[in-house]
């Protein structure tokens, strides 16, 4: 195994309370250490910058929804195509990129470590199958459980709360499948679509056929997922993305689990103000105050970046309706017992009021935060933009002239609405952007090896050139180091690496199968027996993560 | 022998994976009863006696056999990697990265023959559902120009409509099928006035009148079906997707479908040709970008539209291609047929070799192996050949 000794950098590693300070970072046998001999290749970083590998906490990038996406946009994979060479295989880009493109395009930002945040555990051989073809990062998926029958039918069962039933049913599900953590989309929202094109009001609305509430959804799931320990808290995607007024949605939902670990998705999509059917308007600062109160709670952005993106969502009820303001590509997908899926390919444009104040917002939220550690880096990849995109994100909120020239781009009614006008000076740190895009991220999955450069961490260091131009610098790293060996050199990938599937497990009372078994064979089309992934080829090379332990 | 059971059959693209395979000196048969299942099992539990592989049609081992099909995919120009109709997953991974190597132009679907134009879903999208969707939800379930009887023969009884109460199920043919016996409504016009008969519906779907016809007066009973339940189902295959104008047409019943979403819950469930290749086109779309064909002659993926000659390839990769023949990987010339010069014969999935298979509704499943045999998979001889090549 490689020995590397990166020397003379300026290391920002928020998670061990180093900010800029010029020391050596030295890796053997994938990971950190605190020393090497003198025959370990030397990476002078004399006027660099040196961080963790980035860690992406929530993006879509494996499955069937981001394959029916590719399938569906082909005059988007155009742009940029990425040849083959000795080492790597070919593959196209744009907003949905191929496989392998995705798992290099990833590793040449700068980035280890990805989530891929919303899974149909139904889908998980699928979802397993791509990732394993998604190279160069270590990669992760979360399952959906919001709109889940047979969970309904346990919470129902158990009155609303958490049961052990329905605890070892989720600890079940995470086993069965090779996931990491549990997603909630629009608990109880997707089946009402599913239905009859229904939707939740209310947290407390019933989902019609079950005699169950999304609130009991959430404090019974998120509560499960509590009491198991599982790494990751439970991963919320509220009820009402996108429609004016759903502050109080997502206002009411955080209420709802305050007290538990909880990590909220792609908030700028859940802050607004203003009456349904009407114009938003931003209630940023709102959610932001509640957050200060609330430690553990964290969210991400899911900022909005002005150009192409590719809406995909388990929410289907909100492609339906961009659907309608667009009229152009729809894709609606029904997956039985558990979820569903839309898509709609979507330009947000400066001019637009809608789409200027949703950048606004997620603005808001970056430099109206406290605390980095609560607030991290998402565009929703690829909902509000391109993982590509980061390198942009980070200089809006580094570079304040770049970030007013941009404003005055934008249309002036949406901005005015937000507190961007209001003297918001602020310019975050580079610490700061490292809080937001791998320490925090890490911390939050309970990832205790990423995102950080102590004694023990993994060896996924990202070394950046330190230039004026933050969008230049955090776009070409000068060297990505994945797993101890150096991946990206010069801008160019140097090898390949398969990357790990992160998977987390509880324990639970295998008796939980006789509890399963038969409400499987009432409700789903695929047999008990062979719904479970178990396969190696498939499952491994891996890391588990148990419950309790991070 | 003894039975197995129960495992998952690759016989028909619906997977059904509840089947027991029970072995007599009668033969083989399958339950819950399936002529296809059976005839799947049996032809695939008696693999034909002889070479393992042969080159220009004398026995070899597979160790030859896939040194001298290196030899020939190292000289091919223009080399074509197709067939999938039984391949797995795992197989058409290994078949598209190997692809790669080579510069090859891969396909999932049909090169040859009249030229259907692209596909419609990616012009404005489609909406669709797995089988329990269906099944639980759907109160009507329209058969358009399809015969599941023959071709999916458990189709029916896997949406529920052999015995939930107060479902209609509509067929349109007009070839007297097995499926068209079933139907509560029958509705019966030539192929040829598909897609008159699709737009007009999206018309009347509007409330908007269409020019009195007996076609009008089928469509309006339709229609009226439609309008009465909150979900419904259209269910489509090669009847509509193979052929001259076969993408106006698939772009015309997504559209009535589009339409009919608004005031209703609708999908769609295609109905493939062969029961690999929604897997492999799967593969192809994450590996690539794009589903269908694909050339990778340039460094990257490119698009294939069938406008463009296949006159020139030179060598031809056939990847598990049959259902009743055995499982297998071909080397042939432009014309691959009898006259192959390379064959070695492979495991067969779901019965000698396990694997993953997309069922025609996208939802992945695990094909196992009752039955292990000596004889490699596919996968594992086309990774093989990769790295001869890459030698």
């Amino acid at each position: 195994m490689t020995e590397i000794r990166i020397s003379g950098g300026a290391v920002h590693d928020p998670a061990s309370d180093v900010d800029g300070d010029i020391r050596d970072v030295c890796l053997r046998d994938g990971k950190v250490v605190d020393d090497v001999g003198p025959e370990a290749r030397r990476i002078d970083a004399r006027g660099m910058v040196v961080m963790a590998g980035g860690v992406d906490i929530h993006a879509h990038i494996a499955g069937p929804k981001v394959n029916a996406a590719r399938k569906l946009s082909p005059e988007d994979r155009r742009d940029e195509p990425h040849d083959r060479t000795e080492v790597l295989r070919s593959g196209t880009g744009g907003l949905v990129p191929s496989t392998f493109a995705t798992g290099y395009r990833y590793s040449l930002l700068g980035y280890t470590t990805v989530i891929e945040a919303a899974a149909p555990p139904l889908a998980a051989r699928h979802v397993l199958s791509e990732l394993r073809d998604t190279p160069m990062i270590d990669k992760a998926f979360l399952i959906l459980m919001g709109n889940n029958q047979v969970l309904f039918e346990l919470i129902r069962e158990s009155g609303g709360g958490v049961s052990p039933p329905l605890r070892d049913a989720v600890a079940w599900w995470l086993e069965a499948t090779g996931g990491y953590g549990v997603k909630l989309v629009n608990p109880g929202g997707v089946e009402l679509w599913k239905q009859n094109n229904g939707q939740i009001t209310s947290l407390d609305d019933e989902i019609a056929g079950f005699g169950v509430t999304p609130r009991q959804v959430l404090e019974a799931v998120g509560g499960a997922v509590h009491e198991l320990g599982l790494p990751h808290p439970v991963h919320i995607h509220a009820n009402n993305l996108g429609v004016p007024g759903n502050a109080d949605t997502t206002l009411d939902t955080m209420r709802t689990l305050a007290g538990r670990q909880a990590h909220f998705a792609h908030v700028q999509f859940h802050s607004y103000g203003g009456k349904p059917g009407g114009l938003p308007r931003s209630r940023a600062p709102e959610l932001l105050e509640f957050l200060s109160a609330h430690p553990e709670i964290t969210v991400d952005v899911g900022q909005v970046m002005f150009g192409p993106a590719m809406t995909m969502t388990a929410d289907a009820h909100v492609s339906a309706v961009l659907r309608d303001l667009d009229g152009g590509k729809w894709l609606n997908h029904d997956t039985e017992v558990e979820t569903g899926c839309g898509i709609v390919p979507y330009t947000y444009k400066a001019g637009n009021y809608v789409h200027a104040l949703q950048w606004g917002i997620g603005l808001e939220l970056f430099l109206l935060g406290q605390d980095p550690w609560q607030v991290m880096l998402s565009t929703d990849h690829p909902n509000g933009g391109s993982f590509l995109s980061y390198p942009k994100l980070i200089r809006l909120l580094m570079d304040r002239s770049f970030r007013d020239d941009q404003m005055r781009r934008a249309n002036q009614r949406a901005i005015r609405r937000t507190a961007l006008l209001d003297g918001l000076d602020r310019e975050y740190s580079l610490n700061e952007i490292a809080i937001i895009t791998r320490a925090a991220p890490a911390r939050r999955l309970g990832l205790r090896d990423k995102g950080h450069l102590g004694i023990g961490a993994d060896a996924d260091v990202t070394i950046y050139h330190d230039r004026a131009d933050r969008e230049e610098m955090f776009a070409t790293p000068r060297y990505v180091v994945k797993g101890g060996e150096v991946a990206v050199e010069e801008g160019d990938l140097r090898r390949s690496d398969d990357g790990l599937l992160l998977s987390s497990r509880a324990a639970f009372d295998p008796e939980v199968s006789s509890v399963l078994e038969p409400r499987f064979g009432d409700r789903y089309t695929v047999a008990f027996e062979h719904y479970p992934v178990w396969d190696p080829a498939l499952r491994e090379p891996a890391r588990i993560v148990e419950a309790g332990r991070s | 022998m003894a039975d197995f059971g129960p495992v998952t059959c690759a016989g028909c693209g619906l997977l059904c994976d509840d089947v027991t395979v029970e072995m007599s000196s009668d033969g083989v048969r399958a339950r819950p009863e399936c002529p296809l299942a059976a005839q799947w099992f049996a032809v695939r539990m008696h693999p034909p006696d002889g070479a393992a592989a042969t080159i220009n049609g004398d026995a070899a081992d597979v160790e030859s056999a896939l040194a001298r099909a290196a030899e020939l995919l190292r000289g091919a120009r223009r080399p074509l990697v197709h067939g999938f109709e039984g391949a797995t997953v795992e197989d058409a991974r290994a078949a598209v990265a190997l692809a790669d190597r080579l510069g090859a132009l891969v396909a999932t679907g049909q090169l040859e023959g009249p030229w259907p134009g692209a596909p419609a879903v990616p012009l404005r999208g489609a909406c669709t559902g797995t089988l329990g969707e269906i099944r639980d939800r759907s109160r009507v379930v329209v058969i358009w120009r399809e015969d599941p009887e023959t071709t999916h023969p458990r189709l029916l009884e896997r949406l529920g409509l052999d015995d939930v109460p107060g479902r209609t199920l509509v067929v349109v043919d007009d070839r007297g099928t097995a499926t068209a016996q079933r139907a509560d409504l029958g509705l019966s016009w030539p192929r040829e006035r598909d897609l008159e008969a699709l737009t007009s519906l999206h018309v009347l779907q509007r409330g908007l009148a269409v020019r009195p016809s007996e076609l009008a007066a089928e469509l309006r009973r339709l229609i009226e079906r439609l309008r009465a339940v909150p979900h419904a189902a259209f269910v489509y295959g090669p009847g509509l997707t193979a052929g001259a104008g076969a993408q106006r047409r698939v772009l015309a019943l997504h559209e009535l479908v589009r339409a009919l979403c608004h005031e209703r819950h609708v999908v769609t469930l295609e109905l493939p040709r062969a029961p690999g290749i929604r897997g492999a086109d799967d593969v192809l779309a994450w590996q690539t970008g794009y589903g269908g064909a694909v050339d990778l002659a340039g460094g990257h993926p490119e698009l294939v539209t069938a406008t463009q000659p296949l006159d020139d390839v030179d060598l031809r990769l056939l990847v598990e291609p049959g259902q009743t023949a055995a499982a297998e990987i071909a080397l042939g010339g432009p014309a691959a047929g009898p006259d192959v010069n390379v064959w070695i014969r492979t495991a067969a999935p779901g019965v000698a070799a396990s694997g993953t298979a997309h069922r025609l509704d996208g939802v992945p499943l695990a094909l196992q192996a009752p039955r292990p045999d000596v004889a490699p998979t596919a996968a594992v001889l086309l990774t093989r050949l990769l790295q001869e090549v890459e030698r």
